[in-house]
C-alpha cells in the first residue's frame, strides 16, 4: 500500500535541514565546550533521544513571524488612529496594563536573555535550536507588548518608564527576582523553571487573565497582541513538556532533582501570580472570571491531569500545592488591600471596589469575602470619605525569597499572618511561608544575596532617606500623577473628560483627547 | 453525514461527522495528531490538505496565515470536512508497519467454544486469505447491531484464511450479547480488516514483555505464536491476568509452549484467588506479577499491552516507574461502551500511552 512515500516526512526533512549545523568536536573536549551541562547533577546519557517538540526551520520561522507582525501592526495602527483607548470599558482598566508593562513585558526580555544563554549550554543540537527559537520569540513578545501598549502611554500616566522601573520599584522585584533566580541557575533548572513550570503549568494563569481581560474590556491592541503571541506560546509549551520528559527519561538519578525544582518553581510561580490574582479580581472593570475559578480550571484540573501523568515518572504534585489551593479564596483580597495602602509608591492607582464589585466578590468568594475582606473595604472607604485616605508609611517586611511583603496568612486561619524566620551565619532572614523558607534553606548562599527593595532603601542605596525622594527620584514615579488613589487622579479626570462627564484639565492639552477629533 | 479522512503518511482512515473537527474525530478513533490549544490559536495541529474539501473553521489568522490557507493548510482542531479528504500530518511512519490493505470479507462461523465463563472463542473461515500483522484487529458486522465492532485476531498470520476471536460478554452489550447467545456455527458474517497499529516492532531491539488481561489475550496470543513460528530468538515473557482459575483460559496451550521453547516464559496472575488453595501461581494483579518478576526494572525490554483500560493504566505506571518509556510501550486498549473512560481529562504529556 501507499506508505512507501518517496517524499521525506516532516521529521526527516527537519533533521536534514537542522542537524548538519551540529558537529562532534575533535580537538576540544565536550565538557570544556559545554561546562555547565553537568554541574547540576543532571545525567544525560543520549542526546539523540531528544524529540524536537516542534519542527520549524529558520526560513519558515521568519516567513511566519513576518506575516504575524504585518497583521499585528496593521491593527495597532488602526487602534491608534481610531483612538482605541477611548473605547475601553473604564480607565481603571489601564492600571492592569501598567502592571503588565512594568511587571511582565520585561520578563519576556529576561526570557529572551535566558534562552539565549542556556541555548549555548547544551551539547544536544535539538535543545540548542529550540532555545534559540524561543529566545527570538521572547524578544518579539517583549517588543510587541511594548508597542501594543505604547498608545496608552500617550493618554495615561504610569507607563512612561517600564524597563527602568522594573529594575528598581519595590513590588517589581517580585517578577524581577523570579526571573533572575531562574537565569542564574543552571541550564536544566532554567528550562524546568521557565519552560516547564512557568510556560507549561502556570502560563494560562498569566496569559488568559490578561488577554481575556483585554478582550472583555475592549482593548483591541492588547487582545491582538495576545493572539499573535499565543501562536508562539504553543511551541513554548511543547518545549516545556519535552524538556521534562527528556530529563526524566535520561536517568533515574534526575528524578529527585527535577522534583525539587518542580516544588520550588511551582511555588515561586504561584507567588508571582499573586499579582495577577489581584489584577483579575480588582483591576478589570469588566471581569472575566475570579482568580479562584481560574485557579480551579487551570491549575487544579489541568495541573491535576498533568501530575497524574507525571506520577508515572515517579514525580508527585508540587509540595505545598495544598497551601496554594486553599489560598485561592484569599489571595487577591490580601494583595489588593496591601497595594491599596502602598499606592503612594506604585506606578498605578488603587481604589475601593464599587458596591457592585463587592457583591460580585461575595458571590465568587462566599466563604471568605464578607467575613474577612468586605469589612476592611468598608472601613477604608469610610476613612477616605472622611478625608483620611489611608496610606501606610511603614515600609513592609519582604520575604527573602519571593520578595512579596509578608502579607499572606496561614492555611486554615485567615487571621494569622504567615511568617517564618531563620538564622543563617549570624543573620536573621524572614519569609512569607514555609515554602519560601525551604527554598532558602536549600541554597542559602544564593538567597542571602537577594536585592530586597526595602532593605536597600534603609541602607541608603535608593537615592534618598524618605519615601517621596525614593519614589520620585529613584523610581521615576511622578508624584501626584502616576501614584495614589484613582478617584480624583489625573487619569480619572481625563477619562471623565473623554466620556464627556467633566471639563478638560488645565494643562492637559492633548489634541487627541478632544471628543470631536477625527 | 459522515466522510472518511485518510491521514498520510501513515495511511490511517477515520470517519468524520459533519459537525466534528478532524482532530476530535482522530483522537476519538485512536489516531494521534499533534495538538495543543484545541481551539485554533496555537497552530500546533496544522495539516496539509492533499485532496478533498475542508472548511478551515475558526482558525486564528495568526495561527494559520493567509499564505498557508492558499497552500491548503488547515488547523485540524477547527477544520471540518465537506467531502472525503486526504490530509498529510506531521506524524511519523512506523517502519514496522506493513500497511496491508483493508478489504471486505465474508466469513462462516465454524466453531464457538467456551473459553471461560465470560469469554467465548469464535472461529470463522474466510472466503479468501487475509494478509495481516499479528496483533491487528478486524471490524465485524452483526445482524441488527448498529455499526461494526472491533475484535483482535488471536490466530497467527500463518493461518490466513481463518479468524479466531476471543469475545467477552459485555453486560448489556448488543454485539457481544448476540455472539454469546444467538450466533451459531454455519452463520455467515461480513467483516473487514486488517486494522490497527498494534504489532511487534521487529526493527527495535530488546526482549519482549506481553501483558494481557481478560480477552485481551487475543493479540498477544497471535503475536507470540507468530514470533515462535518465526524462530525469533529474543526472550518472550507473557503475563496473563484473570480473576480466577475458570477465567484463565488457554493456560495449557501457553504452558505447553513454555516447555517447548526456551525463550518463552509464561506467568499467569489471578487477582481473585486468595481463597483458592489449589492455585500455586501468582496472586494479585498482572502488573504486580510483572513487577515482581522483573524486580521493578524493565529497562532494555519492549512491552506490549492488551486489555481493559484500568489494566493498561496500571501496567504503564508500573513499567514507567521501572524505567520503560513511551517509545518502549505499545498497546491496544479494549474499550467497551461500559468503559466510557475516554472523557477523563488527560494532559498533553503522552502521545500514545
Amino acid at each position: 500500500m501507499a506508505v512507501k512515500n518517496k517524499k521525506l516526512n516532516l521529521k526527516d526533512k527537519y533533521q536534514y535541514l537542522t542537524r548538519d549545523m551540529a558537529w562532534e568536536p575533535t580537538y576540544q573536549k565536550k565538557e570544556d565546550i559545554y561546562p555547565d551541562e553537568s554541574f547540576e547533577g543532571i545525567k544525560i546519557l543520549d542526546w539523540s533521544q531528544w524529540e524536537d517538540p516542534f519542527r520549524l526551520t529558520m526560513d519558515a520561522y521568519w516567513k511566519y513571524q513576518a506575516e504575524k507582525e504585518k497583521k499585528l501592526y496593521a491593527i495597532f495602527d488602526a487602534f491608534a488612529q481610531n483612538n482605541g483607548h477611548q473605547n475601553i470599558t473604564d480607565a481603571r482598566y489601564v492600571n492592569a496594563l501598567k502592571l503588565f508593562l512594568t511587571g511582565v513585558s520585561p520578563l519576556e526580555h529576561a526570557a529572551f536573555q535566558g534562552y539565549s544563554k542556556v541555548g549555548r549550554q547544551f551539547s544536544g543540537a535539538g535543545a540548542r535550536v529550540a532555545c534559540q527559537m524561543q529566545a527570538i520569540d521572547e524578544l518579539r513578545h517583549s517588543q510587541t507588548q511594548q508597542h501594543a501598549m505604547s498608545h496608552y502611554n500617550k493618554h495615561f500616566n504610569g507607563l512612561h518608564d517600564a524597563a527602568y522601573m522594573h529594575d528598581r520599584v519595590w513590588f517589581l522585584s517580585v517578577p524581577k527576582s523570579f526571573f533572575d533566580d531562574a537565569r542564574s541557575a543552571g541550564p536544566f533548572e532554567f528550562l524546568t523553571a521557565i519552560s516547564f513550570s512557568f510556560e507549561y503549568v502556570l502560563t494560562n494563569l498569566l496569559f488568559v487573565p490578561f488577554m481575556s481581560g483585554a478582550a472583555y474590556n475592549n482593548d483591541m491592541a492588547t487582545v491582538t497582541f495576545g493572539f499573535s503571541a499565543q501562536s508562539d506560546e504553543a511551541r513554548h509549551m511543547t518545549l516545556g513538556l519535552e524538556v521534562i520528559k527528556f530529563i526524566l527519561e535520561q536517568h533515574e538519578d534526575n528524578v529527585p532533582i527535577v522534583q525539587k525544582w518542580i516544588d520550588k518553581w511551582f511555588w515561586r510561580g504561584f507567588r508571582l501570580l499573586s499579582l495577577v490574582s489581584m489584577m483579575m479580581d480588582y483591576m478589570l472593570p469588566k471581569k472575566v472570571m475570579s482568580w479562584a475559578e481560574a485557579w480551579e480550571v487551570y491549575y487544579e484540573q489541568n495541573g491535576g491531569a498533568l501530575f497524574k501523568d507525571l506520577e508515572r515518572y515517579g514525580i508527585r504534585p508540587p509540595k505545598y500545592e495544598d497551601v496554594a489551593n486553599e489560598a485561592k479564596h484569599h489571595l487577591s483580597h490580601q494583595l489588593w488591600t496591601t497595594f491599596y495602602q502602598y499606592s503612594h509608591a506604585t506606578n498605578f492607582h488603587t481604589w475601593i471596589p464599587t458596591e457592585e464589585e463587592m457583591d460580585w466578590m461575595s458571590e465568587k468568594y462566599p466563604d471568605t469575602f464578607d467575613k474577612y475582606y468586605r469589612p476592611r473595604y468598608e472601613f477604608l472607604a469610610k476613612e477616605h470619605a472622611e478625608g483620611r485616605r489611608y496610606y501606610n508609611n511603614t515600609l513592609p517586611q519582604l520575604c527573602q525569597v519571593c520578595q512579596v511583603p509578608t502579607l499572606f496568612t496561614e492555611k486554615g486561619d485567615a487571621t494569622k499572618l504567615s511568617h517564618r524566620q531563620i538564622e543563617h551565619e549570624g543573620e536573621r532572614y524572614h519569609f512569607c511561608s514555609e515554602a519560601c523558607c525551604d527554598i532558602f534553606k536549600d541554597e542559602p548562599e544564593k538567597y542571602v544575596q537577594a536585592w530586597l527593595p526595602v532593605h536597600q532603601i534603609y541602607q541608603g542605596n535608593c537615592g534618598g532617606a524618605d519615601v517621596e525622594t525614593v519614589v520620585q527620584k529613584y523610581y521615576h514615579i511622578n508624584i501626584g500623577e502616576d501614584n495614589f488613589e484613582y478617584v480624583g487622579s489625573p487619569d480619572h479626570k481625563r477619562w471623565q473628560f473623554i466620556k464627556g462627564m467633566a471639563p478638560q484639565q488645565k494643562g492637559d492639552d492633548e489634541a487627541a483627547e478632544k471628543p470631536n477629533a477625527a | 453525514m459522515t466522510h472518511s479522512v485518510t491521514i498520510e503518511p501513515i495511511g490511517e482512515q477515520i470517519e468524520v461527522e459533519e459537525d466534528q473537527t478532524i482532530l476530535q474525530a482522530a483522537l476519538r478513533q485512536g489516531v494521534w495528531l499533534p495538538f495543543a490549544c484545541g481551539h485554533g490559536t496555537c497552530g500546533t495541529c496544522k495539516v496539509q490538505v492533499v485532496d478533498g474539501d475542508v472548511d478551515v473553521g475558526d482558525a486564528s489568522p495568526f495561527a494559520l496565515m493567509d499564505v498557508e490557507r492558499d497552500e491548503g493548510k488547515v488547523l485540524a482542531c477547527c477544520a471540518t470536512v465537506e467531502s472525503d479528504v486526504t490530509i498529510e500530518a506531521d506524524i511519523d511512519v512506523d517502519p514496522d508497519f506493513e500497511g496491508y490493505p483493508v478489504e471486505d470479507y465474508t466469513a462462516t462461523v465454524t466453531e464457538i467454544t467456551d473459553l471461560s465463563p465470560t469469554i467465548k472463542g469464535l472461529r470463522l473461515k474466510l472466503d479468501r486469505p487475509m494478509t495481516f500483522q499479528a496483533g491487528q484487529y478486524i471490524n465485524l458486522e452483526l445482524p441488527d447491531v448498529d455499526g461494526p465492532r472491533a475484535f483482535s485476531l488471536a490466530n497467527p498470520p500463518s493461518k490466513a484464511d481463518e479468524v479466531e476471536l476471543h469475545i467477552r460478554l459485555v453486560p448489556g452489550g448488543a454485539a457481544t450479547g448476540y455472539i454469546h447467545e444467538q450466533l451459531k456455527p454455519g452463520d455467515e458474517l461480513n467483516l473487514s480488516g486488517p486494522y490497527g497499529q498494534f504489532f511487534v516492532r521487529s526493527s527495535q531491539p530488546g526482549d519482549l514483555i506481553f501483558i494481557a488481561g481478560g480477552s485481551g489475550l487475543s493479540s498477544p496470543q497471535s503475536m507470540i505464536l507468530d514470533l515462535l513460528e518465526q524462530n525469533d530468538e529474543r526472550q518472550i515473557t507473557l503475563f496473563q491476568g484473570a480473576r480466577n482459575v475458570p477465567e484463565l483460559y488457554n493456560r495449557e496451550m501457553f504452558e505447553e509452549l513454555a516447555r517447548e521453547h526456551d525463550n518463552f516464559t509464561y506467568i499467569p496472575a489471578l487477582n481473585d484467588a486468595d481463597n483458592d488453595p489449589d492455585w500455586k501461581g501468582f496472586k494479585g494483579f498482572v502488573h504486580e506479577a510483572a513487577k515482581e518478576h522483573y524486580e521493578s526494572r524493565f529497562a532494555g525490554n519492549k512491552a506490549y499491552l492488551c486489555g481493559p483500560p484500568p489494566m493498561i493504566d496500571a501496567a504503564i505506571t508500573a513499567l514507567m516507574q521501572g524505567r520503560l518509556f513511551e517509545r518502549d510501550i505499545f498497546m491496544e486498549k479494549f474499550l467497551t461502551a461500559a468503559d466510557g473512560a475516554e472523557d477523563t481529562q488527560r494532559s498533553a504529556l503522552f502521545k500514545k500511552i
